[in-house]
Order: C-alpha cells, then sequence, then structure tokens
C-alpha cells in the first residue's frame, strides 16, 4: 500500500479523499490555493503544501506547481477528486510519467471516454445499447438531416468533445436543426477547438440512470447497482438516491452485468460510473461513461457498505477486487443532498460569505460529507457546493421520512442555500410516488406543475 | 535519480505565435503539400489506367491493390522512396518510370510491421529501371538494420535493358539485391516472398533466398524466358512451361507452395507473418499507453515561417511529435542552440537532439547573444555524449535538422571545433542504435554530416518540402566561388561595367544553380534523402519508425531505464549533490 498520497483537490472531496486515506492508514498531502489556506479540512492531512494564488487556473488547475509538491513531500500517488483535473488525460499521463501513481482509470481510457463520440463507438462494441443515433463524426448538414430521418425527431446534436452543454442543441424538425447545425459546430469549435458533432434521437420523459462499476488491473469488475440522478436543473443534478424507485432486481442484474463487462472490455481500471437514459419503456440506452469519483457516490456507499474511494486506491496499489459480485447486497435505501450555497429565490444565484452558524444533523443513517464549519467564508472563486447530506433509511419510504427530519434540523446561517428546495422536493407527490423524469424539477420551478 | 520525470513543454497554437503568422505560414505550406501530393498521386498512378485495365484482364491484381489487402485493416502504408526517378525519362522512347517501377513501404500485417518490396505491375510489367536495384536494396537495408520481416509481392519482367548498363555491374548493382537478400537471411530476418507473375532473369533470383516462397498459378520464374530461349535453344516453349509451378513446385523445389490466385497468395502471406513473435514494443512500453502528442500534428506547419532564414522554436516541433508533449531535456543550459532529450513516440522512449534555430545566449560573453542552427563548441560536446548514452542505452535517436553547419573563424579553429566535430562524427558513425534523421529545413555543410545525414547510415532520412540539402546556401557558395571578384563588402570588383555585369550574372547563375538543388523532389529522386513527408505526417512516419527498432527482441535495443547511462550524465551536469 502506499505511504502517502497527495490529494489534488479542495473541499469537501478533499476532505472525503484524506478521511479515506486515513482509514487505510495513508498519510495524505493537502494541496491549497492562497484563498484556502484557512480551509478546516487542511487539519486533517497530514502535510499542506500551497500551490498559487487563488483562481483555479493558477492552482488547483496548475499541473506543474501540482506535480512539485508531490516530489518535494515525496507521495507516491496522486488522487484528483472531482472537478478540475479529475478527468484531465494528459494530467494522468503527466502523473504516470512522473513515476507516480495516478489513482484513476489508465489516461488512455480517460481520453477515449472523453470524446463522446468514441465513447459511444466503443461502448456499442462492447455491447451496451447505445442511443439511436451517428456512428461517429457527422460529415455536414445533409448527413445530419438522413440521421435525424432514420431515428426520427426530435433529435439532439452533440459535441464531440463536449461537456457542460455547449456545442449541443435540441431540434424538432428539419428547419431547426439546420439552423443549429452550424451553430453547435461553431460552438463546439470555439469552446473545444473541435467542431465535431454527432446526433442521438431525444427520448422524451426520460430519466438518468447510472451505474457505479469498480474494475481492477486484473480485468475483473463489477457494478455496485445504480443511482437515480434525475431531480435536476439545467442538467445540474440536485439530488440523488439509490436504489432508483422505478429499478427491478432483474434488470438491474442484466444492466450492471453489462456495464462491467464493457468496463472491462476496454481496459478499465478504477472505479467508474456508466450514465444511461432510461426511456419510458423501460429500456436503458449508454449515454458517456464518467471516469473519475462522482459527486453522489455516497449513496452508494450507504446501501452496500463499500467504501468506493478506498477502493479507488486500493485498485491504483494493484490490489484485486476482494469483493465480488455475488457478494454485493444493497441495502435500505439512501438519498444526497448537494448543500450549495446558491439562492432558490434568486435563481441559484452563488451566494458566497461567511458562514455564521453550521449545525448539521447527525444520528442514526445520518451522513454529512463537508468541509465546512461555522466562522468559515467561502471563497468566490470555485463552486458552491459546501455540503452534502446523505441519508439511510430502511426502505425509500423511511428514508424520505428521515431525510425530513434531517433538512427540519440542519441549520446554516450567513449564506444561502440548497436547503428550502430540497424540503419542497420531498414534499412533492410526484417525487414520492417516484415517477419523475429529468425534466420534471424545471417544470416544478417554472410552476407548471406543482 | 531512477526516476524519468517528463516535463510538459511547447503551447497552444495561439500561444507560440501570432494566429495571423501561423495562417500565413500554414498557407505557405499548404501550397507545397498540395503539389507534394500531387506527384505522390503521379507515382502511385504507375503508367496509368491503361495498364491497370492490362493487369485486370490478366485476372490479378495491381500492386497497390494487393498491398492494400495485405496490410492490417485501418494501418498507414508508409512508402519510402516514392520519388525516385521522378521527372527523369530513359531509353529512345524517353519512358519514365514512376516509383523506378517499385513499391517499398512500412505496411503492417497481422499487428507486425513489415517492409514490403513489391514491383508495380503497372509499370513495365515491373521492370528494373536505373536506381530501382537501389531502391530495394536501401529497403532491404532498413529492414536488416530493423530487424524486421520483409515480404516481397514479385512481379517483374526483369531489367529494362535499353538501360541495362546502369542497373547491371557497378556495386549497387541488380546483384546487390540478391546479396541483401542472403545477408537478411544470415542475420535471421525473416523473408517471405509471393511470386505473381514474370519472374525473370534478376527477378527470378530475388524470392529464391526468401524462407518461404507462394507462386499463383499464373507466375513463373525463369533464368531466361520464352524469347531467350527460342533464340539460343530454338525452342518453341512458353515461359510457364519453363518455369510454372508445375516445375518449381513440384519438379526442382525452388517455390514452396502453388496457391490459385493473387487473393489467396496474400492470404496465405498474411498468415505466415502470423506466424512469427508478434511484436515486443507493448513490453517495451512497460505499461504505458501510446498517446498523441498534446498539440495536433496538423499545426505543426503553422511553425515554420515562410522566409527559410527566420527562427522559430524547436520546442513548439517537439511537443507535437512526442507524446502527450512531455519531453525530459539533458543540460539544456549548456550549448542552448541544441536541443537533446528523451520523450516518447508511440509510447516508446525515444531520444531526441535537434537544433534551436532561434537566439541564444553567448557562453562567455555575458548579455550578448549568438544565432542559433550552427555547432557551436559546447552544442557539440552535449549533442555527442547523448548520442553515446542513447547508443548505450538503446534508445533510438531522431535527429531534427535546421542545421547550417559549424561555427567558424579564428575562435572555432582554436576551440578545436575539427576535433569536436570529428568526435561527434565518430560516435555516429560507430552507434549501433536505429538513427533517423529528419531534414525540417536546412541541411547545410558539415553539420548536415556531423548529425548523422544520409553518409552516417540513418535507417531512414525524411525530407519536408522546404528541406535545403546542400554544401551551403547559394549567396554563400557564389560569394565563395566569385571571393576574388569580391571586395570586403562583397561588392563587385571590376574594371568595365560590362565585366562587372558579367560577374554578376556569373553569380546569379550559380546561387540559381545551388538553390534548384536544394529542392527536395530533387534529393528524393536521386535518394539522397528516403521520403519527402508532409510536417503532419513526420509523427506518424515516426511512430512506426521507432515501433519498428522495439518490433524485435533478442538484441540490445533498450536497457530497464534505471540502469541508464543517463541519468548519470545528468548528475555530471548538475554538479553532483
Amino acid at each position: 500500500m502506499f505511504r502517502r498520497i497527495l490529494v489534488a483537490n479542495r473541499g469537501e472531496v478533499a476532505a472525503r479523499i484524506i478521511r479515506a486515506c486515513r482509514e487505510l492508514a495513508i498519510e495524505s498531502v493537502a494541496v491549497h490555493s492562497a484563498a484556502d489556506a484557512d480551509s478546516p479540512h487542511l487539519r486533517f492531512a497530514d502535510r499542506r503544501v500551497c500551490i498559487g494564488p487563488s483562481p483555479s487556473s493558477e492552482s488547483y488547475l496548475n499541473m506543474d506547481a501540482i506535480l512539485q509538491a508531490a516530489e518535494q513531500t515525496e507521495c507516491q500517488a496522486v488522487h484528483p477528486g472531482f472537478g478540475f483535473l479529475g478527468e484531465n488525460a494528459h494530467f494522468a499521463a503527466r502523473v504516470r510519467q512522473q513515476q507516480l501513481t495516478w489513482i484513476g482509470p489508465p489516461p488512455r481510457a480517460i481520453a477515449r471516454m472523453g470524446d463522446k463520440a468514441e465513447a459511444r463507438r466503443a461502448m456499442k462494441a462492447a455491447g451496451l445499447p447505445t442511443i439511436p443515433g451517428t456512428e461517429g463524426i457527422l460529415g455536414g448538414v445533409d448527413e445530419a438531416r438522413r440521421a435525424a430521418i432514420e431515428v426520427g425527431y426530435p433529435v439532439l446534436l452533440k459535441a464531440t468533445a463536449g461537456g457542460g452543454g455547449k456545442g449541443m442543441r435540441m431540434c424538432g424538425d428539419e428547419t431547426e436543426l439546420a439552423r443549429a447545425y452550424s451553430e453547435a459546430s461553431l460552438e463546439a469549435e470555439k469552446a473545444f477547438g473541435n467542431a465535431g458533432l454527432y446526433l442521438e434521437k431525444v427520448l422524451v420523459g426520460a430519466r438518468h440512470i447510472e451505474f457505479q462499476v469498480l474494475a481492477d488491473v486484473f480485468g475483473h469488475a463489477i457494478h455496485l447497482g445504480e443511482r437515480e440522478c434525475s431531480v435536476q436543473r439545467r442538467h445540474q443534478k440536485l439530488l440523488e438516491e439509490a436504489p432508483s424507485p422505478v429499478m427491478t432486481q432483474a434488470v438491474r442484474d442484466e444492466v450492471g452485468r453489462q456495464a462491467a463487462e464493457a468496463a472491462s472490455a476496454i481496459g478499465y481500471a478504477s472505479a467508474g460510473t456508466m450514465e444511461f437514459l432510461r426511456d419510458g419503456d423501460g429500456n436503458h440506452y449508454f449515454m458517456e461513461m464518467n471516469t473519475r469519483l462522482q459527486v453522489e457516490h455516497p449513496v452508494t456507499e450507504m446501501i452496500t457498505g463499500v467504501d468506493i474511494v478506498q477502493e479507488q486506491i486500493k485498485i491504483a496499489a494493484n490490489q484485486p477486487l476482494e469483493i465480488s459480485q455475488d457478494d454485493l447486497h444493497i441495502d435500505g435505501h439512501a438519498i444526497e443532498f448537494r448543500i450549495n450555497a446558491e439562492d432558490p429565490d434568486r435563481d441559484f444565484l452563488p451566494d458566497p460569505g461567511a458562514i455564521t452558524i453550521f449545525e448539521p444533523p447527525a444520528g442514526d443513517g445520518i451522513r454529512v460529507d463537508t468541509h465546512v464549519e461555522a466562522g468559515y467564508e467561502i471563497p468566490p472563486f470555485y463552486d458552491s457546493m459546501i455540503a452534502k447530506l446523505i441519508v439511510h433509511g430502511a426502505d425509500r419510504d423511511d428514508a424520505i421520512r428521515r431525510s425530513v427530519e434531517a433538512l427540519d434540523v440542519f441549520k446554516i446561517e450567513g449564506v444561502a442555500t440548497t436547503i428550502p428546495i430540497h424540503r419542497r422536493i420531498l414534499a412533492e407527490p410526484v417525487f414520492r410516488d417516484g415517477s419523475y423524469d429529468t425534466s420534471w424539477l424545471e417544470r416544478l420551478l417554472a410552476g407548471s406543475e406543482g | 535519480m531512477a526516476k524519468i520525470i517528463l516535463h510538459s513543454i511547447g503551447t497552444a497554437l495561439e500561444k507560440a505565435l501570432d494566429p495571423s503568422e501561423a495562417e500565413k505560414n500554414a498557407a505557405h505550406l499548404a501550397g507545397l503539400e498540395d503539389a507534394l501530393e500531387e506527384k505522390r498521386a503521379e507515382v502511385r498512378a504507375g503508367w496509368g489506367e491503361k495498364y491497370v485495365a492490362r493487369v485486370h484482364a490478366k485476372g490479378k491484381l495491381t500492386t497497390w491493390e494487393r498491398i492494400e489487402l495485405l496490410k492490417d485493416e485501418g494501418t498507414p502504408v508508409q512508402p519510402v522512396g516514392t520519388l525516385v526517378n521522378y521527372g527523369m525519362t530513359f531509353g529512345p522512347d524517353e519512358r519514365t518510370s514512376p516509383g523506378a517501377g517499385v513499391v517499398t513501404a512500412f505496411v503492417r500485417v497481422a499487428g507486425r510491421i513489415t517492409m514490403v518490396i513489391a514491383n508495380d505491375n503497372t509499370v513495365a510489367s515491373g521492370s528494373w529501371w536505373p536506381k530501382t536495384p537501389e531502391k530495394i536494396e536501401r529497403a532491404q537495408e532498413m529492414a536488416l538494420r530493423l530487424r524486421i520481416p520483409v515480404i516481397y509481392l514479385i512481379d517483374c519482367s526483369g531489367l529494362y535493358l535499353p538501360e541495362q548498363s546502369a542497373t547491371f555491374p557497378g556495386k549497387t548493382g541488380a546483384g546487390a539485391i540478391f546479396k541483401m537478400n542472403s545477408l537478411l537471411s544470415a542475420n535471421g530476418v525473416p523473408q517471405i516472398s509471393g511470386v505473381f507473375g514474370d519472374c525473370i532473369a534478376g527477378g527470378g533470383y530475388m524470392p529464391i533466398i526468401s524462407d518461404v516462397v507462394y507462386m499463383t498459378e499464373q507466375a513463373y520464374m525463369v533464368i531466361a524466358g520464352a524469347a531467350l530461349v527460342k533464340g539460343a535453344k530454338s525452342q518453341q516453349i512458353t515461359s510457364l512451361d519453363i518455369g510454372g509451378p508445375d516445375v518449381h513446385v513440384h519438379l526442382s523445389n525452388c517455390a514452396d507452395h502453388r496457391v490459385p490466385d493473387d487473393e489467396t497468395c496474400l492470404r496465405m502471406i498474411i498468415d505466415e507473418v502470423k506466424r512469427l513473435p508478434t511484436s515486443a514494443a507493448p513490453y517495451y512500453r512497460r505499461g504505458v499507453d501510446p498517446s498523441p502528442p498534446r498539440f495536433s500534428t496538423d499545426e505543426t506547419s503553422s511553425l515554420f515561417p515562410v522566409d527559410y532564414r527566420h527562427a522559430y522554436d524547436m520546442r513548439q516541433v517537439l511537443a507535437r511529435l512526442v507524446d502527450d508533449g512531455l519531453f525530459r531535456e539533458l543540460a539544456p543550459e549548456t550549448g542552448p542552440e541544441m536541443i537533446c532529450g528523451v520523450g516518447r513516440v508511440g509510447g516508446l522512449y525515444t531520444g531526441f537532439i535537434g537544433n534551436n534555430p532561434g537566439l541564444t545566449p553567448h557562453p562567455v560573453l555575458r548579455g550578448e547573444q549568438r544565432p542559433g542552427s550552427i555547432l557551436y563548441r559546447d552544442g557539440i560536446a552535449k549533442i555527442s555524449q547523448f548520442s553515446r548514452c542513447c547508443n548505450d542505452d538503446g534508445i533510438p535517436i531522431v535527429w531534427l535538422h535546421d542545421i547550417s553547419g559549424f561555427d567558424i573563424g579564428p575562435e572555432a579553429e582554436k576551440q578545436g571545433l575539427l576535433g569536436y566535430g570529428s568526435s561527434l562524427i565518430y560516435t555516429n558513425s560507430t552507434n549501433t542504435v536505429p538513427m533517423i534523421t529528419v531534414l525540417l529545413r536546412k541541411a547545410s555543410g558539415a553539420g548536415y554530416y556531423a548529425q548523422a545525414g544520409m553518409p552516417y547510415d540513418p535507417v531512414a532520412q525524411l525530407a519536408t518540402t522546404i528541406s535545403r540539402l546542400s554544401v551551403m546556401d547559394g549567396r554563400t557558395l557564389a560569394i565563395g566561388a566569385f571571393n576574388t571578384k569580391l571586395d570586403d563588402n562583397f561588392d563587385v570588383v571590376a574594371e568595365t561595367a560590362e565585366e562587372r555585369e558579367k560577374i554578376r550574372q556569373g553569380m546569379e547563375a550559380v546561387e540559381a544553380r545551388i538553390t534548384a538543388d536544394m529542392d527536395p523532389v530533387k534529393a528524393a529522386r536521386q535518394m539522397d534523402v528516403d521520403e519527402v513527408v508532409r510536417f503532419s505526417e513526420i509523427r506518424s512516419y515516426l511512430e512506426t519508425l521507432v515501433e519498428a527498432t522495439y518490433q524485435s527482441c533478442g538484441y540490445r535495443r533498450v536497457k530497464n531505464p534505471r540502469i541508464w547511462s543517463l541519468h548519470d550524465i545528468a548528475v555530471l551536469g548538475e554538479g553532483g549533490s
């Protein structure tokens, strides 16, 4: 096992990784920017290194500084967390060239899955069903038109290098497609330096369901079941639960097995997430693969008892998976609430500033992942997530009941947070009966449904 | 320090130079590279449609169709010697010989990199022209140095007789091909032959030394064909009866197997390659995946200024050649006009030595700078030692040329540059590790020699469309030649205006001739370079060449990177610790 790991991230996820290190008796080195010099999580790390000024481009994205820090503190491995350099194949390659272990999948797998059209092709070849659409990059608007007729409108144009909705356009008919094509391609060129587009059928009323997989370097891969992530606002997940209220054990076994086999087929080794869209008829289509730890990983941990971060570290140290698929059982139900310093009444505008009171709930089945405490000043440079509340119950109803209680007593003052919106969601009959899809929350917030 | 930490070099194009400049450069090279593509297409077309139809009428495939069937799907065919004989004509009929009537190319077959030597059956039925033997021998030499299998696709009607004096008797005459056949065999390099048609006289000898020989039903191998037998022995008989598969497979045992047609023959050859050991390259990658350069190789041409006298940043070029743009430079402070270090190409360690064309600090005169692309003492010593280290450690070396020559003048002589240069020449002459030269731009004078140019046996020498290969630049040479007629300001000294004009015209003529001589197409025509490539292709050629150097094990290539002598040199450079 490693003696010392550098945690190349900040905030809640850095705290989470440091905790896993402590549990595995590994020393951790935290890096931080000038703005994070007083962040409470640094206290839990064995060593700390300042890697630059506040803007992330000069600190958390500064590869030279992070690698230098790893070298001078004699770390053996680097955990990137999520965000920042979490899915940067070039950084992974540099870490490995420096004879440090990258706690994540091989750089080639990151690059391959980062190219959305290539990921689609690879996963189709590995046996996963994909959303009806085009193979590879479109040659032009005429090809797009033909493909759209074949799969049927509405269709989605997507940038192959894409992310964050850039270069993405929904087209209801041929006129819209003709216009959107050049727009999307220009936007993609500008944002990613790659104008390549592909096309997918839009699945109306679909749910976003993702499977957690673990694969070791010896080619063994298992899945840890699914997470339901359909409660989204502008493609941003707000609340996740596991298992999905609509999943049956038979379908879980089948899609999960396919996901694990596909991971193995592409030579994947680490934790990873296969995202699927599930249409109204219960068919699952591969959407993309996230080659990193996910924000919502705790819900899976709560129902399986597997510590995903510890597993990532063990896999990186060339240990074979100790859990087999047969050992894995799902116990109860878990829900995660992302607590962001955003004001739901002001269109979720980030609300940085000082937290005067921070009193998280506690008790059986309650977990709070955070780096925050009372008196903490939220720096304006980074994202607005300050905590994750994860609640576990014997079943979904129990988990919802406990969640209502936990959110009621969760006290944060000084900044606006997303707690009120979570309480509102929990009260909704559509959420209660689990019949929501990816567009439900948007409609709810727009006031058209209630 | 057994760690080999590679550092990120280069920047995105828009940070490397002004976008308008980059655009201008790219447009300039696009023009030149389009012209190159036209020439390649011309060569590839052989003698044209009529001859393709003639081959098809016989129920045979053309040479290029054979190669397409032979190669692994989705892999490139990387020819060498495409422009040999380009623009030349031979014989009383002034016939052209596209590619000297033979295709020699690196082709991936069943996952192994092979050298394919294939007579072009759309050019005079695969005859051998002047330079055809040399082209074949060069390809055989590459295979011998790299120890990669050779596949001969034979369809050859013998020497093009009107030009026999240029191809028959000399040291590199056709017979040298068979000598190379023998040497390859003696050195354990696999050779596989498919005979697809005519295989007369010299052609007849070419396959026989191969480990295995396949013949199609249309193939025959003869010392002399029907015409000669008729003349010498008054016998009326077809060549197929004299030396077809009936004879050679079953009676003489000069061939091993008969196959019905071209397609089957190619399938059998692929099966033979499959029986050879698989590539050792993944083993030497030590778990590292091949990875493209960080910045697109399509951008490389944008880096080269329109005016060849202007400088550019060689590190930006390197960033577009090595995996992930990661590079470990050795002693960057010493002799900064030279850049040398280690990077990976397709996941495999490769040594790079390149000229830095920009201004660099003078080692003694503080605050002063001097021009790059010149060999000064410190730089020579550095690259000589680096070249030796790579040879010791078994790391293939890529030389990136943009070299005007050695430094000259009293200071240079006093320092003994002749000696330092000779030491470098000795190093490169005795290296056994494969070296690859890429003439990015200037390759002039003794600098071209000292940096392992063609006379020093690089396994391959690539040129670009702006390579300038010569003893010196046209202008400089003209000044040298008319030295006695010039004053200290290089102005013409003459009695009369008439005489002055004559001298001026003479100088211009010399300059123009030298500049024309520097045309890379001319260099390729006479085999001074192996292939002229587009800038964006350099990386893919290097991927193939470097992988080929690592393909076979059982001889010294790369040592365990813990025991590289490069580490020792790095420590000495730091002055110890």
